[in-house]
């Protein structure tokens, strides 16, 4: 090692120093809930608490109801699966409507000349501006006047245009060079078909980064779930997960092994795509 | 409506109005660029756009939710809500609170961890990724593990406390304790956010400035303050923007924390109501009360009080800010 490359590598230590216990402080409650999970209804009341995983796993198997709860020898009557499918369907069905609306108003509002698009456009740049949470007594109206109370389209419909996804898809389409659509038209190719078969597929990008983040966000959503669903049959893991966790009767143990559960699935999807949730979130949120 | 909200906060597609690039206005008459936006401006209009301005409306009359006829009370719901609610009142306070603990301590933290990691070393992306994971996951799960981490007798916060001759604290069921705890999850949550943005806007800046000053002596605190500081307001004023819109209509966290706590006739709102917020009374209001027509009145509190925010931020914006 040169001298020079020594001396970078020593100027980076106190970063380390600094940054390694504050990523490490991040990721810890994620492993102490771990360490929850795996441990011993005794154990987790054992003061201080132990830091380090005992390596019950047969928890996970109780958790989902597989084996007796061994606190009380019941066995736990939670429809995860159930859970599970009603989530899949929510975050997928979503994320397709997004896509699908996303593509069709971002290719127009880049690409087609109609009367009054750069005023509608910045209604839907306003319609940005509008939180969630102020709307939900009358979308909840809505929603009961069109008795979809307790369904899937009443956790997919109202979430189905994204005005980040049109943002996203104008931008990607107005970047793409002209001489594409003129030779296009040079075939006799319309709108439409050009959309389909040329720019469509050139988009994966940005179509990648909107369904990443419908995806997550349907799977993560709770607060409409919680409202416009009453049964098990419609009622996503989220608000599965909360309904369990108020039963004080079970076993701690296994509200932590059943927390871990549903966060696994949406650990692994951010790892395997987080770069480009973290590019995502970075280039919308301040490229201009 | 927009649900790429993970944690409560809303994603950054960027209110940027752009200018509208001309393109090729040959082909495809005005009907098919109609046709093309139609499904996406149906669904925007009828469940963002029409329920935003049918709050107003809502908001003068008495309706249970379940019956079908609504009652015109003029201004009731207001002068109660404005006069005499203490709940609302104390639910004001208490989402001031939650934002002044909140904000600056996230993005400060985020804007330390993010000037940190902006140099190419070895870890960096991994760090990057350690630091962002909270945001991404579930808000039921992880508000769940705190719970876990403030229990009074096994948490192993209060493990930490006892290892610093500190006393023990029940977080969840003492009114001084319950915001301190929520306001620690939310930095926890949303810091990895603020990294990740701040960071962004690191990279967008020439280094030849900093590398100038460098040249001449400066030292890297005052390179920090009187270079990278007034480079990067124009990220920080974003930042700012949208952390304190998502933590003003904070209710999620709320609803995890202290849904159970103080009662449910009461409608929840931690011990004393000291967990209560503007945007967790709307949803009690609305769906443990069915009263729809006051839950509208606080929704145009909160939407008024989020415009006027955005409204002043804007205005500094165009005005402070320093743009390359």
């Amino acid at each position: 090692m040169s001298a020079r490359a020594r001396r970078r590598v020593l100027e980076l230590v106190p970063r380390y120093l600094v940054l390694i216990p504050f990523a490490a402080l991040f990721v810890f409650p994620f492993y102490w809930m771990a360490v929850i999970s795996l441990g011993t209804l005794q154990s987790v009341f054992v003061f201080p608490p132990y830091l380090y995983p005992l390596g019950h796993w047969e928890n996970y198997l109780s958790a989902v109801g597989a084996l007796a709860d061994p606190s009380t020898g019941q066995f736990l009557q939670i429809p995860w699966a159930r859970y599970f499918l009603n989530t899949i369907i929510v975050a997928g069905g979503t994320t397709v409507l997004v896509l699908v609306t996303s593509v069709l108003a971002g290719y127009a509002f880049a690409s087609m000349p109609f009367p009054g698009k750069t005023v509608i456009f910045g209604i839907v740049l306003a319609i940005y501006m509008v939180p969630t949470e102020v709307t939900l007594v009358p979308n909840f109206i809505i929603l009961a006047n069109l008795h979809w109370i307790d369904s899937y389209q009443a956790q997919i419909v109202p979430f189905g245009a994204s005005v980040f996804g049109i943002f996203l898809m104008r931008q990607f389409f107005l970047g793409l060079p002209h001489e594409l659509w003129e030779a296009a038209q040079l075939d006799g190719t319309g709108h439409l078909r050009f959309l389909w078969s040329i720019a469509a597929p050139l988009a994966r990008p940005p179509m990648v980064t909107i369904a990443l983040f419908h995806f997550v966000a349907g799977w993560n959503a709770f607060l409409w779930p919680l409202i416009v669903t009453n049964s098990d049959n419609y009622r996503p893991v989220q608000v599965g997960l909360q309904a369990f966790s108020y039963a004080d009767a079970t076993n701690p143990v296994l509200h932590a092994a059943g927390s871990l559960i549903v966060t696994l699935p949406i650990l692994i999807i951010f790892l395997l795509a987080q770069r480009q949730i973290v590019g995502g979130i970075a280039a919308s949120g301040i490229r201009g | 409506m927009d649900q790429t909200t993970a944690g409560g906060y809303t994603t950054p597609a960027v209110a940027q109005a752009v200018r509208t690039r001309r393109r090729g206005a040959a082909g495809g008459g005005a009907l098919s660029g109609y046709l093309l936006i139609s499904p996406a401006m149906a669904l925007l209009i009828v469940f963002v756009l029409i329920p935003a301005l049918w709050i107003f409306w809502l908001s003068f009359q008495r309706w249970d939710l379940i019956s079908g006829t609504s009652d015109y009370i003029g201004s009731a719901n207001y002068q109660r809500l404005l006069l005499r609610d203490d709940v609302f009142r104390k639910a004001v306070f208490q989402t001031v609170y939650f934002v002044a603990g909140t904000v600056p301590t996230s993005m400060a933290l985020g804007l330390f961890l993010a000037v940190l990691l902006n140099r190419a070393m070895p870890l960096r992306d991994f760090l990057r990724t350690l630091i962002f994971t909270p945001y991404v996951m579930p808000i039921v799960s992880t508000a769940l593990i705190f719970s876990f981490i403030y229990q009074p007798d096994i948490g192993v916060l209060n493990a930490a406390f006892h290892a610093f001759g500190l006393p023990k604290i029940d977080w969840l069921n003492s009114p001084r304790a319950i915001m301190p705890a929520i306001i620690l999850y939310s930095v926890w949550q949303h810091t990895g956010y603020n990294t990740v943005i701040f960071l962004a806007g690191l990279s967008n800046l020439a280094p030849e400035l900093d590398e100038a000053a460098r040249v001449d002596g400066a030292r890297s605190w005052t390179r920090f303050w009187r270079i990278t500081w007034p480079l990067l307001s124009p990220t920080t004023y974003f930042v700012l923007l949208i952390n304190i819109i998502g933590s003003f209509k904070v209710v999620q966290p709320i609803l995890i924390f202290a849904g159970g706590v103080g009662g449910a006739t009461s409608g929840g709102g931690g011990p004393d109501k000291a967990a209560e917020t503007i945007g967790y009374y709307l949803y009690v209001q609305a769906f443990s009360f069915f009263h729809a027509g006051y839950a509208s009145a606080i929704s145009v509190m909160l939407f008024l009080i989020i415009l006027v925010i955005t409204g002043v931020q804007m205005g500094i914006l165009s005005r402070r800010v320093f743009y390359r």
